[in-house]
């Protein structure tokens, strides 16, 4: 495999989209065993613990069994598969992407949706607060020009419409933040003439002084991450997710920061993603990367880190061509290093420039963050941020705009 | 000064019965002071706890009508972007035999406003594959949370469940984990605190659909501020602010909370006359030591200090044992505040007596300035003695005399000013207390004047009586500088005694005739948690349909008790279904029903005596109430007589309620019986229709009782405090009786040397304490009467606004005279037995 087993690099090495509630899954426990008492010296000592009831609790609720686990490949159905799958436990709806306003300022976002289930079954109860589903979802805007990172988050469960999702017509939200497929106009003829059912849509989340308000013209076709949309993380069985991206989304809007308001225009990126499986307990992490190249094509790549500072053999990638066709990659096809570190306020480092290379294809690129700082101090905290990409394809330069996710450091 | 101090010490240690009764006078006086104190304290911060306690850092809230908040309305606003709120379902269920509050709320949704942090144990090791148990707080229906200290009291474990009770219905809930206290929730509201997800909540309290209130974190720098919210918010729902309601809450208890401290501070009224009475008689009886004293050298400045510190210390030791003495009421009287709180206010559960500092401090201040400034005249007087010759008994006394006209004028000038303080038009509660403070003194200066001119008058027309009673009645006269102070205390403790007495008896017959009148339907059926606390289930309205049918009944009203929210805060309402000849059952401070009627059923609201009182409302008045679609404006039609509510109700016609507020529930129904049936076979005939539905199905009669038990519940704590300030006074008598008789003990030595014998001396003694007690006792009547009257007419009318009749129960005037007749009699007893046994070569030795 292309990967250099320096120490820092091995190290630094993470992998992949096993994002969110996983991702989250996988940190609470972390945390909760680097803040309560010595437990694993003690086994059988029955020991006191306190906490203050918060979301991060409810999404620690032990996973009743009988939800559906992803082993075969999957033939997506469209627009069906844009809304929830109940069965699964987890799911997620990753939007991330690149602006620039008119007066060229440049900015990225990223607007996540994550659904987690308790029980695969309904209990029939006389309160409609009762929910098996728990929504969260994450909100972030990186100002490059003045440097600036501002990330929210909110909790809320999938009942009395506060939080939900639909596929068809697309709809998908949290109390005030959504993406939702706009209506028809009257005389058009009903039904997505793409086929996917998705755009167009409008996305709009605000808090704080930053309020995002972005349409969603058209994408290439989705590709199927994985053996045919089975995006497999370890040999054991399950641990698997159904995975399907838009890696290139035209979108146009308006982004408010205080009381300026900035009209934008770039390309967004959607992550699909449901599955019911964790992280093995070796899997301590992962780094995804997402680049949109300027020649028109779409680079998706991850890797699963472990404990012992080796890098999942399971982790992939794909490269979308600008008509839509997909290559996979597999981590055999895929060079990576870490070429630089960055320190959090809060101590944790994390990678912060890497080299990425596809021999193959003499593809060899730069990636390194807008930003310093993009550090989603949340109730888990992970670095999720906008980066460049300047390289080169033979003597041909190839440069692009990307975000990388990196999950599982300072733990 | 160590000489002062010994001779001091010497006097107090020579008197010891004295110096005890006076110590337990004052210790019972100051214990009853802050017992009051500490239990309504406690009950208030129990109050404030259960509103705070989970409050967190919400500032206002959003609350709606009868039903409460539709829940879709939180929704809409989260999704508009209206956050910093959290909803919150609450309600009292029954857990064994005790009630707790359960909250339910979203713990998603609580970040901003507050946070609970539980704990539980967890077995084994295996972190990666044990759950965090709070994680199923949302999803495993029926898991509660509570306090370690109500787990232990339940007997419950984690992992247990337990069984509750709502309307009749049992539930089960699981204990997931026990909560801790923390910044957002003392222990106090913990103790009786169940806390669950919102979804359980609705279903154990059955409001599927309904939020009792949204809590809200309002920040001045939000552009999301107050304006902004209330914009926002649809009409039939209002914003308020948390420390609105807690004030409103707190004003509704605070009449109640008054009154009980007047009781308990007369109590220390009736202790300061027995310190001044004590130190009086201990200035007098020293006159020949201090006069010596000033002989040697002491200065008048150095005897006026003498006395004021013999009287700090005795208040200072009486208070300290008064203040551990206060603790142990507070805890029995705590159970009764909460009992009455619960009876006519809301629901609250009863808390700890807690130590607060600021009661205790206030009781030994009391307790030892009371002293210093009872025994201020009796060190002046002190003060005054010349030196080296020692002023004659006689010519104090004499002077005592020839300032009696001095003292009555000033006693009828205090009587003049009550007088003119009532003609005030103001409905302040102080001020009231205020006049019957006057009042008291007044009539306790006007005691000494009073016996003098009686015993005269015994005197003039005893011309038959015997020797031994004419020296009997001579004596009290011509002691009059000591007996007149006793007779004072004991006049003043019968009168308030007596005066508490009379005025509850008046509230009861009061409120016995007016049952009478108002209860007059044959039989009542109600849900059976409708005498519980916090009841408020409605009856199923297929059930209502059925006994609606039921055969033999004349007339139905069917009742609907709701709370609305006003301009001014909550208000009880009363939405009625009746027909015209159950409407005479209202008797109206002014109009009659038949010119009433047609308003009422035109819209108009009838509001009770209490609620005009405390709205200052008149009939043509407007009042606004928050109906479905937003603020009504009511007219007021007429005003009832009602002793329902203290704080006072609004009834309105059936109709009208349902146009304004769309709650089609009943609560109660009152059948009337056609003439040929009897409410026993009516009784069998709807608990047949109502097919084993849980109902309270009651007789007139016996509903007309349980109102009785609970008003003999409310005026419990009266009744205990008048029997604590019985006893202060009850104690001073006795000490101050026995103290004049022991002093007597030379004089009586003479009379003994002159040929009486022991038998004889003793009877002498009997009857002159149990002359001043009969004295007492008469004087006490008028005095008692006339508090009475005050508290009805003055106190009770500017606390609660309610009309109450005077009623002169011959049996509480006569309790009073045997009380003072009794106390004076045992306080003659001792010296009398005393006299028996001493020697006459003993007594007359000091000569």
């Amino acid at each position: 495999m292309g990967l250099r087993q320096d120490p820092i690099a091995a190290g630094l090495w993470r992998a992949a989209p096993w994002r969110a509630a996983l991702c989250l899954t996988f940190l609470w426990v972390s945390l909760a065993s680097c803040q309560g008492a010595p437990r694993r010296g003690t086994p059988t000592a029955a020991e006191e613990t306190a906490e203050t009831l918060s979301p991060v609790h409810i999404l620690q609720a032990d996973a009743v069994p009988g939800f559906e686990q992803a082993t075969t490949p999957r033939r997506f159905d469209f627009p069906a598969d844009h809304g929830p799958h109940p069965t699964f436990r987890t799911e997620w709806w990753y939007f991330v992407g690149n602006l620039e306003s008119d007066g060229g300022r440049a900015f990225g976002f990223q607007l996540t949706f994550f659904r987690q289930s308790a029980r695969p079954d309904a209990v029939p109860r006389g309160s409609d607060w009762a929910s098996q589903d728990l929504y969260f979802a994450h909100f972030a805007v990186s100002d490059v020009a003045e440097q600036r990172f501002a990330a929210f988050e909110r909790f809320s469960r999938g009942a009395l419409d506060l939080a939900g999702a639909q596929g068809d017509p697309f709809h998908l939200w949290i109390e005030d933040w959504s993406v939702e497929k706009q209506a028809p106009p009257t005389s058009a003829r009903a039904g997505p003439s793409d086929g996917l059912g998705l755009w167009p849509a409008t996305l709009q989340a605000a808090d704080g002084d930053i309020e995002l308000r972005l349409e969603l013209l058209s994408s290439k076709p989705p590709v199927a991450i994985g053996d045919r949309g089975l995006s497999v993380k370890s040999e054991l069985t399950g641990a698997a997710s159904h995975y399907y991206s838009l890696t290139r989304i035209a979108s146009r809007g308006s982004l408010r920061i205080g009381d300026r308001v900035f009209a934008v225009r770039g390309n967004a990126w959607l992550d699909r993603e449901w599955s019911t499986s964790t992280l093995s307990p070796e899997q301590t992490g992962w780094d995804w990367f997402s680049l949109q190249l300027d020649d028109g094509r779409d680079l998706m790549f991850y890797v699963i880190r472990r404990q012992d500072g080796t890098v999942e053999p399971a982790s992939h990638g794909v490269l979308v061509e600008t008509d839509g066709g997909a290559r996979h990659l597999s981590l055999d096809d895929v060079e990576l290093q870490v070429v630089a570190d960055w320190q959090s306020p809060g101590g944790v480092t994390y990678p912060a420039a890497w080299r990425l290379a596809i021999p193959d294809l003499d593809l060899h690129l730069n990636i390194e963050p807008r930003l310093a700082d993009q550090e989603l101090r949340l109730s888990v905290a992970y670095w999720e941020g906008t980066v460049r990409v300047e390289g080169r394809q033979g003597d041909r330069p190839v440069n692009g705009l990307g975000y990388v996710e990196l999950v599982g450091y300072g733990f | 000064m160590s000489l002062l101090l010994r001779s001091s010490w010497r006097w107090l240690r020579h008197h010891p019965w004295q110096s005890a009764s006076t110590l337990l006078g004052i210790a019972l006086a100051v214990a009853v002071v802050t017992g009051v104190d500490l239990a309504n304290e406690s009950a208030r911060r129990a109050f404030s706890a259960s509103i705070d306690g989970v409050a967190g850092k919400a500032t206002h809230e959003i609350v709606g009508g009868p039903q409460g908040v539709d829940e879709t309305l939180y929704r809409d606003l989260r999704r508009q972007g209206f956050r910093a709120s959290a909803p919150v379902v609450e309600g009292w269920v029954q857990a064994k035999d005790r009630p707790l509050l359960l909250i339910g709320i979203d713990p998603l949704a609580e970040g901003e406003l507050r946070s609970f942090s539980a704990s539980w144990r967890q077995e084994g090791s295996d972190i990666q594959s044990t759950g965090v148990p709070f994680g199923d707080f949302m999803y495993q229906p029926g898991a509660v949370v509570m306090g370690a200290e109500l787990a232990a009291e339940l007997g419950l474990e984690v992992g247990q469940t337990m069984a509750v009770e709502v309307a009749g219905k049992s539930h089960s809930l699981t204990l997931l984990a026990l909560l801790r206290a923390s910044q957002d929730l003392d222990r106090q509201s913990a103790k009786d605190l169940l806390l669950c997800d919102i979804s359980t909540a609705q279903e154990v309290l059955d409001q599927r659909g309904w939020l009792s209130r949204i809590d809200l974190r309002l920040d001045a720098d939000s552009h999301l501020g107050e304006a902004a919210w209330r914009q926002a918010l649809p009409a039939g729902v209002v914003l308020q602010s948390k420390s609105s309601r807690r004030g409103v809450l707190d004003q509704m208890t605070s009449a109640f909370r008054l009154n009980l401290q007047a009781l308990s501070l007369l109590a220390l009224l009736v202790g300061m006359f027995l310190i001044y009475n004590t130190m009086t008689f201990a200035v007098v009886e020293r006159r020949p030591l201090l006069g010596n004293l000033r002989l040697l050298g002491v200065t008048r400045r150095q005897i006026f200090w003498l006395i004021l510190g013999e009287a700090l210390t005795l208040g200072l030791l009486a208070s300290g044992l008064g203040l551990a003495l206060g603790y142990v009421i507070a805890q029995g009287l705590l159970t009764l505040v909460t009992q009455t709180i619960n009876d006519l206010y809301f629901v609250l559960s009863v808390g700890q007596v807690q130590l607060l500092p600021t009661a205790l401090l206030k009781g030994l201040l009391l307790g030892s300035l009371g002293s210093v400034v009872a025994s201020l005249v009796p060190a002046s007087e002190a003060m005054a003695t010349p030196p080296g010759q020692v002023m004659q008994r006689s010519s104090l006394e004499r002077s005592v005399q020839t300032t009696l006209p001095r003292r009555a004028l000033l006693g009828l000038v205090g009587l003049l000013g009550c007088t003119l303080l009532l003609q005030i038009p103001s409905t302040s509660l102080a001020l009231g207390f205020g006049i019957l403070l006057l009042f008291v003194l007044s009539c306790a200066v006007l005691v000494p004047p009073s016996m003098w001119w009686v015993m005269n008058l015994l005197q003039r027309l005893g011309g038959g009586l015997g020797l031994l009673a004419r020296l009997a009645i001579r004596g009290v006269n011509a002691s009059l500088s000591r007996t007149g102070v006793a007779t004072a205390a004991l006049v003043v403790a019968v009168a308030m005694t007596l005066g508490v007495a009379l005025m509850v008896g008046s509230f009861r017959s009061t409120l016995e005739i007016w049952l009478e009148t108002t209860l007059e339907a044959d039989v009542y059926v109600a849900p059976v948690d409708f005498a519980s606390r916090g009841g408020r289930q409605d009856l199923d309205a297929a059930l209502v349909d059925r006994l609606l049918q039921t055969p033999g009944v004349a007339a139905v009203t069917t009742t609907r008790r709701v709370e609305v929210v006003s301009r001014q805060g909550p208000l009880q309402l009363m939405a009625l279904g009746m027909e015209r000849p159950a409407f005479d059952r209202f008797t109206f401070v002014d109009g009659t029903a038949a010119k009433i009627w047609p308003a009422f059923v035109d819209g108009g609201a009838l509001i009770s005596e209490p609620l005009a009182h405390h709205r200052q409302l008149a009939v043509g008045d407007r009042l606004e109430l928050l109906g479905a679609d937003g603020w009504r404006p009511l007219t007021v039609a007429g005003i009832y007589y009602d002793y329902g509510s203290d704080r006072g109700v609004v009834s309105l016609y059936r109709d009208t309620y349902d146009r304004w507020w769309r709650d089609p529930g009943i609560h109660t129904l009152a059948f009337y019986a056609q003439q040929t049936v009897d409410s026993r076979t009516l009784i069998d005939a709807l608990r047949q229709r109502a097919e084993g539905e849980p109902l309270l199905i009651t007789a007139n009669g016996d509903l007309r009782r349980y109102s009785l038990d609970v008003f003999d519940r409310t005026f419990a704590i009266t009744q205990v405090l008048r029997l604590l300030a019985m006893g202060v006074a009850f104690l001073g008598i006795l000490s101050a009786l026995m103290a004049l008789q022991l002093e007597r003990r030379r004089e009586l030595a003479v009379l003994r040397a002159l040929g009486l014998t022991p038998r004889q001396l003793a009877w002498q003694v009997v009857t002159q304490t149990s002359l001043m007690g009969a004295v007492a006792g008469l004087l006490s009547i008028p005095l008692g009467i006339a508090l009475s009257v005050l508290l009805i007419e003055v106190i009770n009318r500017r606390a609660f606004g309610w009309s109450l009749d005077l009623e002169l129960a011959p049996s509480a005037m006569l309790a009073s005279f045997v009380l003072a007749l009794v106390a004076a009699l045992l306080a003659g007893l001792y010296p009398a037995w005393r006299l028996g046994r001493s020697t006459t070569a003993n007594a007359l030795r000091e000569e």
